[in-house]
């Protein structure tokens, strides 16, 4: 029978041999379906099957295009079709017919995928680069995030035939080498995040240090680099803007910081004997805000404070910590946060948080997270709250600095110049993911090399400033995911290997997962602890379709390791 | 059939498949098909102009493949590595979800698809490997299984060509040159109750695929299914959404139809489970509807009455018997042959409680038709909102 026509062929004499059987058909369906209407009365379904084949019938308005022969004959064999197609899907098992129809259901059910169970809301705005495409994470990898309807950037060192091949048709393809920072300014250009899965091909020192760490270095750095840029072009509006919090640039801006000192003990001998102590904020003629000092009392401390006025509208909490830009000879300092009711100061708690500085200029980042309670019996700080910042010197625990001069430097005087104080952005999600290892799966003889280099990389991202998650798998296994339980875990206890589909799916759940951010875990398999040898309470969990086992998963584990 | 023994040696594919071995290869498919058609012509799809109807055959179903064949090379090979899979039928309802639920749980997946003008863009975005080949035409199917471990075959013939050279020749095609390739794993979706109704051609070929599968030797798993959720979105859901008239039958025959992300996901913990090989495994959804009460389902949740037309099914079953007395209209009366079990009071549906503590599975994860079709109808009406809230928009400002 045949069922298509092009209209080329579409002429009297071929119509006659082909459509007439079909007519007969036709006819003879409308007439039993007439009956069946009758038979059924008027339930309204009637009309518009009817109106169907009265359309062929008894056209409304008669034109020279409406009694054009071919033109009805088309029409009729389009209404006849989707009237033919529909009863005759009755009668089948049922498929998806036709190919238009299949379309515009693709589009719904695949690529939008509101009804796909992969789909993850905001993965269509969200482009993400993988290094270290082609590697056996890396692969798994890009699928996932593909089926997810991410758009995805691959960093290759080359694009030739064999790469490309690897790689699906709709991925971008960036060429470029982690260890050459030019290369990586075009490739992290428009993402949102990092997956970082490459590692070096051998264990050859110079390939670990440029693959594991210097790699993880200038990528990190190439990235926030980038970030800052859009910041500054949102001119301070964007989310990863930092929060001005002072800038020492002239005489007026020491107003509102005040000098003060104490000590530890209420010891009047001591007092009465020693050299005393003295400090001074000032501003220079070179420029420099100075605060310096001495403190030659025993317990005595020096501190310079301020209370903090924020602009209307932007509070502490929207930040996850402070950055000062200073300068000086290497002291390191307590910074101390009040936190409390601001009408109320009595009410107020102290927090805690030590910084070193190096001799000359430099940056340190201090997180929210990582001040403590003086009182051990208060709750953990709230930015919300802060409401008075203050830098205290004291001349204990300081370290005596390297160097020739370092031994006769007397520890109890000191210099600070600041230049800016602010508060970095909070995320609620990780930037840059990172596969290191665990060291199990390599060779003993190379192993402490090639941790060295992981580690050096790993610590070089936490100290990026980005949000970061750090994964170290145990050894890798080529076999499908999603078989066997997980243990997440931190300290280096794990012993198991696990697949590589699995780590692939963990980096994509950290992507948007807030409880991923800052966290550095160990990964593997389940496994039973041989008896008495228990030691430890590890949580495992199955992947599976119902539950998302990453978030309580990492909501154990310690957040900035 | 592990004769295919883990060793390093290499460029086993290379030897096996050089041009003369292929061409017996060839050969020998051809001879084997041939005897088991030419014994048992099935009665629709056999050019008959007798009028009566003729009693109903079974195909014989006979394993040509445990004869040794030519072309088997018995030499230890390149260890195949177990994630390679080739999926059978990649682009349709059931194959484009198998496709994607292999890809995210990490194994390489290789598409097998006829040449056509309009290639499956969508396989390759994925991820997957795409191999043009046709199941209709044997030659082009053994280079596609080189390297690889499972082969899960979910093809079935469109709708509007004939049954036959796919379905059944290209099967059994197939089936033979996994046997001969060492294929180690199998897996065959077939229909529920297929074995009840010969009078169906594709459920009756379906059986007997099930059968040769058995007796071929393969690694291999069968999984019957009953009806597909998606299905139904274009048959129901989006007429009802255009207003357009739904056509239904008054058919008791109740059907428990399933999601193909479901089904999916079971077929890949079934095939890993090496307790499930040679099992004959049916999945059937949590409920089975009638028609009937698909369709007022729809009509809750898209908050409109339907159009319907109910066309009875022995209308249906007449027009099947008037097609059959023609030549010409053969093919509708093969197509129109599940009438034949609309009229019967059949139910598609078959108690999974078994299956799912053999799979491991828990009953809850398997998605129901209500919240199904809700999550369509809550997608689609909300987009529709969308677009509605935009073009008033651009009324205002034009």
């Amino acid at each position: 029978m045949a069922t298509t026509i092009t209209p080329a062929t579409n002429t009297a004499s071929f119509r006659s041999t082909v459509f007439t059987p079909q007519n007969h058909l036709f006819n003879c369906h409308i007439n039993r379906r007439r009956r069946l209407v009758a038979a059924k009365g008027n339930s309204g379904d009637g009309d518009n099957g009817g109106s169907d084949s009265s359309s062929k019938t008894q056209p409304p308005s008669i034109s020279l295009d409406d009694v054009n022969p071919v033109g009805l004959g088309r029409k009729s064999r389009q209404i006849f079709d989707e009237v033919w197609r529909k009863f005759s899907g009755l009668g089948q098992i049922s498929r998806t017919s036709r190919t238009d129809e299949s379309e515009s259901l693709d589009a719904l059910l695949i690529r939008e995928g509101p009804m796909c169970e992969f789909a993850i809301p905001g993965a269509a705005n969200t482009t993400v680069l993988v290094v270290g495409a082609t590697s056996r994470i890396g692969r798994i990898l890009i699928r996932k995030l593909m089926l997810r309807g991410y758009t995805v950037k691959a960093l290759v060192r080359k694009a030739d035939q064999e790469v490309v091949g690897m790689l699906p048709r709709s991925v971008e393809i960036v060429v470029g080498d982690v260890g050459d920072q030019s290369t990586l300014r075009t490739a992290v250009e428009g993402c949102n995040k990092i997956i970082y899965c490459a590692t070096a091909r051998s264990t050859v020192t110079a390939d670990l240090n440029r693959v594991d760490y210097q790699g993880v270095y200038n990528l990190s750095k190439a990235f926030q680099d980038y970030n800052n840029r859009l910041a500054q072009l949102r001119a301070g509006k964007s989310s990863k803007s930092k929060l001005l919090l002072a800038k020492f640039k002239n005489a007026d801006s020491l107003e509102g910081w005040e000098v003060r000192q104490g000590t530890y003990f209420q010891d009047v001998l001591a007092t009465k004997y020693e050299a005393g102590m003295d400090a001074k904020f000032e501003y220079t003629d070179n420029g420099e805000a100075v605060f310096s000092g001495y403190v030659f009392t025993r317990g005595g401390y020096v501190e310079l404070s301020k209370k903090l006025q924020l602009s209307l509208g932007s509070t502490l909490d929207r930040y996850e910590g402070l950055v000062f830009s200073v300068g000086g000879n290497g002291r390191s300092y307590a910074v101390i946060l009040e936190a409390g009711p601001s009408a109320d100061t009595t009410q107020s708690k102290l927090y805690f948080a030590r910084i070193s500085t190096k001799v000359g200029f430099c940056r340190v980042r201090v997180p929210f997270s990582s001040f403590r309670p003086v009182k051990p019996e208060d709750p953990p700080l709230d930015p919300f709250l802060v409401h008075t910042l203050t830098i205290r010197f004291e001349p204990r625990r300081q370290r005596t600095l390297d160097g020739p001069a370092g031994a006769k430097q007397d520890l109890r005087n000191f210099k600070l110049i600041f230049e800016y104080i602010k508060a970095l952005p909070t995320g609620q999600e990780t930037d840059f993911v990172l596969v290191s290892c665990t060291g199990l799966g390599v060779e003993p003889t190379r192993r402490e090399q090639v941790l060295k280099a992981k580690r050096a990389g790993e610590d070089s991202l936490r100290r990026s400033g980005l949000g970061y998650t750090i994964i170290r798998p145990g050894p890798l296994k080529e076999e499908p995911g999603g078989q066997r339980a997980l243990i997440f875990d931190q300290g280096n206890r794990i012993t198991q290997g696990i697949s590589c589909a699995d780590v692939a799916d963990i980096c994509v759940k950290t992507l948007h997962d807030s409880t991923a951010r800052n966290k550095s875990f160990d990964v593997c398999y389940e496994y039973v602890a041989d008896q008495g040898k228990e030691l430890y309470e590890l949580v495992a969990h199955l992947p599976d379709k119902a539950n998302n086992y990453l978030t309580p998963a990492l909501s154990v584990l310690e957040k900035n390791t | 059939m592990a004769w295919r023994l883990p060793t390093t040696h290499k460029l086993h594919h290379h030897v096996a498949f050089s041009p003369t071995t292929t061409a017996t290869g060839e050969l020998s498919w051809r001879s084997n098909i041939a005897p088991s058609l030419l014994v048992s012509p099935s009665t629709s799809t056999s050019a008959s102009v007798s009028l009566a109807r003729k009693p109903h055959v079974r195909l014989s179903v006979r394993c040509a493949t445990a004869a040794p064949v030519g072309a088997v090379n018995l030499a230890p090979g390149t260890p195949v590595r177990p994630t390679s899979i080739l999926v059978v039928g990649a682009t349709g309802t059931l194959g484009r979800q198998i496709v994607r639920r292999a890809l995210d749980e990490g194994y390489d997946v290789r598409c097998l698809v006829r040449p056509r003008p309009a290639p499956a863009d969508f396989l390759r975005d994925w991820g997957a490997t795409v191999v043009n080949a046709d199941l209709s035409k044997p030659e082009t199917i053994p280079a596609t299984l080189v390297g690889i471990h499972t082969v899960i075959d979910c093809a079935t013939g469109r709708p509007e060509e004939p049954i036959k050279p796919v379905d059944w020749e290209g099967k059994v095609a197939l089936i033979q040159s996994a046997r001969a390739m060492g294929i180690q794993k199998y897996v065959f979706y077939s229909i529920h109750n297929c074995d009840k109704h010969p009078e169906v051609p594709l459920m009756e070929i379906k059986y007997c695929t099930e059968k040769f599968l058995q007796e071929s030797g393969l690694n291999h798993i069968v999984i019957r299914l009953c009806g597909f959720m998606q299905g139904l979105i274009g048959q129901y859901a989006v007429p009802i959404l255009e207003e357009k008239s739904v056509w239904g039958t008054d058919a008791p025959t109740r059907i428990a139809y399933m999601d193909t992300q479901d089904i999916a996901r079971l077929t890949f913990i079934a095939l890993r489970n090496e307790k499930i090989n040679g099992k004959l495994l049916t999945f059937a959804g949590p409920r089975a509807w009638t028609t009937q009460e698909v369709i007022t389902l729809c009509e809750r949740l898209a908050g409109q009455d339907a159009n319907v037309t109910t066309v009875p099914v022995s209308v249906l079953r007449f027009t099947r018997q008037l097609t059959r007395f023609f030549e010409w209209t053969n093919e509708v009366a093969g197509r129109l042959a599940f009438s034949e079990v609309l009229s019967s009071d059949t139910v598609f549906s078959s108690p999974m409680g078994d299956t799912y503590s053999l799979l491991g599975v828990d009953q809850k994860d398997i998605a129901t038709l209500e919240k199904y079709l809700q999550d369509y109808f809550t997608n689609i009406l909300k987009k529709l909102k969308d677009i509605k809230a935009q073009s008033k928009q651009t009324d205002i400002y034009f």
